[in-house]
């Protein structure tokens, strides 16, 4: 019976120390650095994401055009003139919905991308965390001169830049002109290449006139305005809504200050157009992507829209895809009559890998793609941070002037704090609770501001921005 | 001494054979539990780990929403447990005995859904039920009845959350009770038609009896699946509306995913794990019992 005791125990102990030396091997190998003896050129392959930015590589009519167009062309261009190491990119399209969770699946187990090109507000937090590396030193004095102060201002973090800026996405309201037009609302029409700003009044009025005059002949099914709070995808216009009433949002120490009697006027707005019917039914279980469906199949006259969106919706009518319809931009209005805007930076980051080939390549590929002449003049598939591309493409795109009068009522909506991403997830629960009527306007605001201040406080503590 | 000898002999060949399984047993299962369990008691980073010794747990209890996931998720055992159970004994219990025919189309009908992905038949849901844009939304309102939006009611959302997991799952429990019905012996049924017996009376005392230990089985398998359901609520619901349809399982991945509190996540393993275990051992021994 010892015996087989004793056995039983060798085999155990065998089977454990087989898996504690597969457990302990090194990993460290990361994707594929491998050195090469033979003469050649050593192998270093980068993992790229992007989150679905702009089709084409120029320009979203180019046939075949998709997400990764641009960043598949970059690289290719890349590793062709690239000759200190032999250099593989993989691109890979991230839905900006399962963006969090994938890059906290992979920094958790160690296999973060090198590179990720996405808006700067929704990658800050990585900085907090440690996970990114500093750029400041493959910005160089043309760079500087070309990209104006204030972009690099939303890429620094403490002493450093974290990612280098390429363009903006200025976040505007999208209308169905049609629609207005059948409705009676020809007056409220802007011109092709302005964004229309309306008083509150006018807005509500438009919304009534789009709820009570659409012709159903035409627009069965149809709504005057786009409303969701399924979860966080494009809640930057509910952080707009927020601050209608003149409410700042964030005080000086970056807390969040939602609760006071402006903060509680604009969810009480909310919560009225929802039960007036002037929304898309069910706001609470709808989500910005439904809602972008809905307004390209002229379900609504009014929607969100950032120059990436609105440029593909026109690409998608030019090849076809859609309906044609005509379609224009609109500010987020105000009771003060000043209207909401706000943009979004885009640009790449370089993930700390632990490999120092890697790090050093992803530098260079970033560097590359944002000051190559030839691309970076994709930037104009949004607003580029580039002086000289906007010089350049000025006349092509009447918008840019109409964004950049714009850009004097700029609000900065993360309000720079640490754990943006986690506060975004305490909002859209309030914003159902307050749909769905379990909340009212003052407890909606009242608890979120409570959750959104718990959080910065605790991410506040374990940033290294702050803690440095 | 030579006996012994040849035991051990016998007992080697047999451990051997079984070493591989139980190597990756212990490297896939056994591991992760060890894991768990000690990453529970830590606050981790993505450069640090700190232990913080039950703290995690005190998060937990400290938190609304994650009592609501544990009410929610009982809800769901038990009304998908039971509902399958029922619904799959009253079509087993009908079927059984008909034509080879008819009892495979039966089995081939139920058992569509459960060979389809679980995101696919979410997405068919959402399209069904997206009350901006949704097929049922549409026809009420071409019906002049308003638009419905089950998905943003707190009163509907577990309803219509159990009724679709249920739908999706009950072919597998079908397919089980219809193979043991087939199984129970001829004899027991012609004695009961010598007494007289109805069919209510041969379901009751024959049938189900017969197949209690299929029933404990399927009522296993269905209380684990349930604890981590979390593709439906993923795409239907996002947990909401405000938090009404969260459940363990998805709350356990917004703290790992979302919020990156790793510890915290760990720590509703570990309770989802303890749960899972007094649910499972009673039923197991009386099982181990029956056999």
């Amino acid at each position: 019976m010892k015996r087989k005791r004793f056995l039983t125990t060798i085999i155990a102990l065998i089977m454990l120390t087989t898996m504690l030396a597969g457990c302990s091997g090194n990993n460290n190998s990361g994707t594929n650095t491998g050195g090469d003896t033979s003469g050649k050129k050593e192998k270093v392959e980068l993992k790229v994401w992007l989150t679905p930015q702009w089709k084409g590589v120029l320009d979203a009519s180019e046939s075949g055009a998709d997400y990764d167009s641009f960043m598949k062309y970059a690289a290719e261009k890349f590793t062709k003139q690239y000759d200190k190491y032999d250099v593989k990119v993989n691109v890979e399209v991230i839905a900006g919905d399962q963006r969090d969770q994938l890059l906290n699946v992979n920094l958790s187990s160690s296999t973060p991308p090198d590179v990720f090109f996405e808006s700067v507000f929704a990658m800050g937090d990585y900085v907090h965390r440690g996970a990114m590396v500093p750029l400041t030193d493959i910005v160089d004095e043309a760079a500087k001169s070309d990209i104006a102060q204030s972009y690099w201002d939303a890429v620094t973090f403490g002493d450093d830049v974290y990612f280098y800026p390429f363009q903006h996405n200025p976040g505007t309201l999208v209308y169905n002109a049609d629609m207005l037009k059948a409705a009676g609302l020809e007056k409220y029409i802007g011109g092709e290449n302005d964004i229309q700003t309306w008083t509150l009044a006018e807005y509500e009025e438009i919304l009534e006139g789009l709820k009570n005059n659409l012709p159903k002949d035409k627009y069965s099914n149809a709504y005057p305005m786009a409303l969701y709070a399924m979860n966080t995808q494009g809640d930057t216009w509910n952080l707009a809504y927020m601050r209608m009433f003149g409410n700042t949002f964030f005080d000086e120490e970056g807390n969040v200050v939602l609760d006071d009697a402006n903060g509680v006027k604009a969810a009480s707005w909310l919560k009225k157009i929802k039960d007036a019917g002037y929304t898309n039914p069910g706001p609470e279980s709808v989500s910005s992507n439904d809602v972008n469906g809905m307004f390209q199949n002229q379900q609504l006259a009014i929607s969100f829209t950032n120059p990436v969106l609105f440029n593909n919706i026109k690409a998608d009518m030019a090849s076809g895809k859609t309906n044609k319809f005509d379609i224009r931009l609109a500010n987020v209005p105000s009771e003060s009559g000043d209207p909401l805007s706000f943009t979004y930076v885009v640009g790449a980051s370089v993930f700390q890998s632990n490999d120092e080939k890697r790090v050093e390549v992803a530098k260079e590929f970033v560097k590359f793609f944002s000051s190559d002449p030839e691309l970076v003049k994709s930037s104009k598939n949004s607003i580029p941070v580039r002086s000289s591309v906007v010089e350049e493409f000025k006349n092509d795109n009447p918008l840019f002037a109409a964004y950049d009068a714009n850009s004097q009522y700029l609000f900065n909506f993360t309000g720079n704090v640490p754990g943006y991403s986690q506060l975004r997830e305490v909002l859209y629960p309030e914003l159902q609770a307050l749909y769905i009527g379990s909340k009212t306007a003052e407890q909606a605001v009242k608890d979120y501001q409570e959750k959104g201040n718990n959080v910065i406080q605790s991410n506040k503590a374990s940033s290294i921005i702050y803690q440095k | 001494m030579k006996l012994r000898n040849q035991s051990i002999k016998e007992s080697l060949t047999g451990y051997l054979f079984i070493s591989p399984q139980m190597l990756i047993f212990l490297v896939f299962l056994v591991y992760p539990i060890f894991e768990g369990i000690r990453l529970s008691l830590y606050q981790i980073n993505y450069t640090s780990e700190k232990f913080v010794g039950l703290d995690n747990y005190v998060t937990l209890f400290n938190d609304p929403i994650f009592f609501k996931a544990l009410l929610n998720t009982v809800v769901f055992v038990v009304f998908i447990v039971v509902l399958t159970v029922g619904f799959a004994l009253f079509v087993s219990s009908a079927v059984f005995d008909k034509n080879a025919k008819y009892v495979s189309f039966i089995r081939g009908s139920y058992y569509v859904p459960v060979m389809v992905s679980m995101v696919v038949m979410s997405m068919v849901w959402s399209f069904l039920l997206n009350p901006a844009n949704g097929l049922i939304s549409y026809f009420s309102q071409e019906m002049n009845l308003g638009t419905v939006n089950l998905l943003g009611k707190t009163t509907t959302v577990l309803p219509v959350i159990i009724f679709v997991t249920f739908a999706t799952n009950v072919g597998q429990a079908i397919i089980l009770y219809i193979a043991a019905m087939v199984g129970v012996p001829k004899d027991l049924f012609e004695a009961a038609e010598v007494d007289g017996a109805n069919r209510w009376h041969v379901i009751t005392k024959i049938l189900i009896p017969s197949v209690s230990s299929t029933t404990i089985y399927i009522a296993i398998i269905n209380i684990i699946a349930v604890l981590k359901i979390f593709v439906v609520i993923q795409l239907l619901t996002g947990g909401g509306p405000n938090n009404a349809s969260v459940t363990l399982m998805y709350y356990l991945y917004n703290n790992a995913f979302k919020y990156n509190q790793l510890g915290v996540a760990s720590a509703v393993g570990v309770i989802m794990f303890l749960i899972t275990l007094l649910l499972s051992v009673p039923q197991l021994r009386a099982l181990i019992k029956d056999m």
